[in-house]
């Protein structure tokens, strides 16, 4: 792969990452699906070009299009955690409104949601 | 006859009690873009149905119920703090780094540049009185380029300390507005949405300049908590903020007359500067107390554009003493070319001045060695420019270079908070979202949601692991 080759895959990695990040933006249990199987690609992707990471070392573009991916990586992350403090905080207090709390003073852990429904 | 009658009567209930259905729905297309409103929906309740008994069954139209959730709303409440916070930051980071041009077209860099120039010229024609005005010239724009770098980045202190008064006059304001609220809530208008609404929408608007904590109560009204420990509202109780200027005795202060910092009161009178630390009076906080003092400095700190004025002209200054104007005999010592205000570390770059009644003929070009140089003074002064010597260095830097950095840690401040303010406009973005998804979910819905959404959360956060490790790798071969 050439120099400017590794500058526009890593770029073409952010507009992945970029898109598993729009799709955060409404985390949905089908969207963080979504966002894990890009996740998954970009990952193999950056793992595959290692070796050619080496070879442009002190590469001025590859580097800053490495940081410019390290930062949208970055915004995706937080964008996970947003998501994940909103509905672990959540399955907390709903644990404890409708189960109290453990031994350990822990949240009770929250109930399936699945019901039965019995008519005659 | 009569079960026919009884039919009309509860056909007629249960119309009017659709009626009612579509009068809420209504409600809440009308109210799709008022501010804070949360829709509502009419609960409905099957009426028992026994057509051997004459119990003609229908629909009885119940109690309305909000589909806000408060848990929801304090988490756009919380991002909205956030984004509060790094929008402050951004903005006013902004007018500072104005300050700190490093093209070396302007200000303190281009004056440096062009007297250490004129040093290197004056070094080449010793005796030259052309050369030896140039430098009082060139060092008078120095002192210039100083003082007003002081007087800018004191003027961006006082911009911060007028906001810090004004927000905390809008929160008491805001505050104010919602403790109304309360008050109509508690003569019986709990369940009015039109004044949920405008407390949502108050609510929403004081969490982006304080980090605010809110719990409705049953009877309708809110209790509001700064940082989660400080009452500014309870009941129909409101206590206010205050800022005022503070200078820190403890440790007893280094600079007596630095400048003080701000610091915000609670309406005991209780120090909560260092707990307030969120949204929009947060960050002015941060700049007004924190990073303005480490260039113009405060009790405790002489600030980096003092230390880097003092040892600028304490070193050309002993380089010139160090140094003869002429041989003599008698030999005749220089004189110093800079003068500052010795009385205060704060207040050297403001008070950085050249003598006006300053002769070249007074400047000492002789090093008296031995050997005796004619020009070794100002080769001596030149060789700031590229210092080899740690006389020469600030911080063991050049002074080129100590700018730059000083300057660099102002961009650098920007730089995060312009990254920061794209991640929280989007991390606010997706707590509203949230908070349309969960609105008028039942909570056997929401139970689903939670536990699918704890199955793809672990999914996802094993790649995003593998992923930071990743990124780094490649940005330390690349480096």
């Amino acid at each position: 792969m050439t120099a400017s080759g590794l500058v526009e895959q890593l770029a073409s990695t952010r507009q992945q990452l970029d898109f598993a990040g729009s799709l955060l933006l409404k985390p949905s249990p089908e969207a963080l699906d979504e966002c894990s199987t890009i996740l998954e690609a970009t990952g193999r992707q950056l793992a595959q070009w290692q070796p050619e990471f080496a070879r442009e070392a002190g590469n001025a573009a590859a580097m800053e299009e490495a940081w410019r991916l390290r930062r949208s990586f970055q915004r995706t992350s937080r964008l996970l955690q947003g998501a994940a403090d909103f509905h672990f905080n959540w399955l907390r207090a709903r644990g404890a409104i409708t189960g109290g709390y453990t031994g350990t003073g822990d949240s009770a852990p929250l109930q399936h949601g699945s019901r039965i429904c019995l008519e005659g | 006859m009569s079960n026919l009658l009884a039919s009309l009567v509860s056909s007629a209930a249960t119309l009017e009690a659709y009626g009612r259905v579509l009068e809420t729905a209504q409600n809440n297309v009308s109210n799709a873009s008022t501010p804070g409103y949360a829709k509502q929906r009419l609960e409905l309740y099957a009426l028992p149905f026994d057509p051997d008994g004459g119990v003609t069954g229908g629909v009885r139209a119940g109690k309305l119920v909000s589909s806000r959730s408060e848990y929801t709303e304090q988490a756009v409440r919380q991002q909205t703090s956030g984004l509060g916070y790094q929008q402050q930051l951004v903005d006013n980071l902004t007018a500072i780094q104005a300050n700190f041009d490093i093209s070396g077209n302007q200000g303190i860099p281009q004056a440096l540049n062009n007297l250490l120039k004129s040093f290197s010229a004056w070094g080449a024609t010793p005796d030259n009185v052309s050369a030896r005005q140039s430098v009082i010239q060139r060092a008078t724009d120095m002192a210039s380029a100083f003082q007003q770098a002081a007087h800018d980045v004191s003027a961006r202190s006082a911009d911060a300390q007028q906001q810090i008064v004004q927000t905390v006059d809008q929160v008491n304001q805001l505050v104010g507005e919602i403790q109304g609220y309360n008050h109509i809530a508690m003569q019986g208008a709990k369940n009015d949405a039109g004044l949920n609404a405008r407390m949502h929408a108050a609510l929403e608007e004081l969490s982006s300049l304080v980090d605010v904590d809110a719990a409705f109560q049953t009877d309708g009204t809110v209790s509001l908590m700064l940082n989660g420990e400080t009452p500014l509202l309870l009941e129909e109780k409101q206590y206010q903020l205050s800022a005022s200027l503070t200078r820190p005795q403890d440790p007893p202060p280094v600079n007596v007359n630095g400048p003080a910092l701000m610091r915000i009161l609670g309406s005991d009178g209780s120090d909560i500067t260092s707990k307030t630390t969120g949204a929009q009076l947060g960050a002015l906080l941060k700049l007004r107390n924190q990073i303005l003092p480490s260039v113009m400095g405060d009790g405790a700190q002489a600030g980096s554009l003092n230390v880097m004025a003092k040892q600028f002209a304490d070193r050309v200054n002993a380089l010139l003493t160090s140094g003869n104007i002429t041989n003599g005999p008698p030999a005749e010592a220089g004189v110093p070319l800079f003068s500052y205000d010795t009385s205060d570390a704060t207040a050297v770059a403001g008070s950085l001045a050249v003598d006006p009644s300053l002769q070249p003929e007074q400047l000492a070009a002789i090093s008296p060695g031995p050997p005796s140089v004619s020009n070794g003074v100002p080769l001596a002064l030149a060789a700031l420019a590229n210092p080899v010597q740690a006389a020469d260095k600030i911080g063991g830097l050049s002074y080129s270079q100590f700018f730059g950095q000083m300057a660099g840690n102002v961009g650098s401040e920007l730089n995060d908070a312009k990254n920061n303010l794209d991640v929280q406009q989007s991390l606010l973005s997706q707590a509203k979202d949230l908070r349309q998804q969960y609105q008028g979910v039942s909570l056997d819905e929401e139970a689903i949601i939670l536990m699918q959404f704890q199955r793809a959360y672990q999914a996802t956060s094993k790649f995003l692991t593998v992923l930071d490790q990743l990124t780094e790798t490649a940005i330390n071969i690349l480096r």
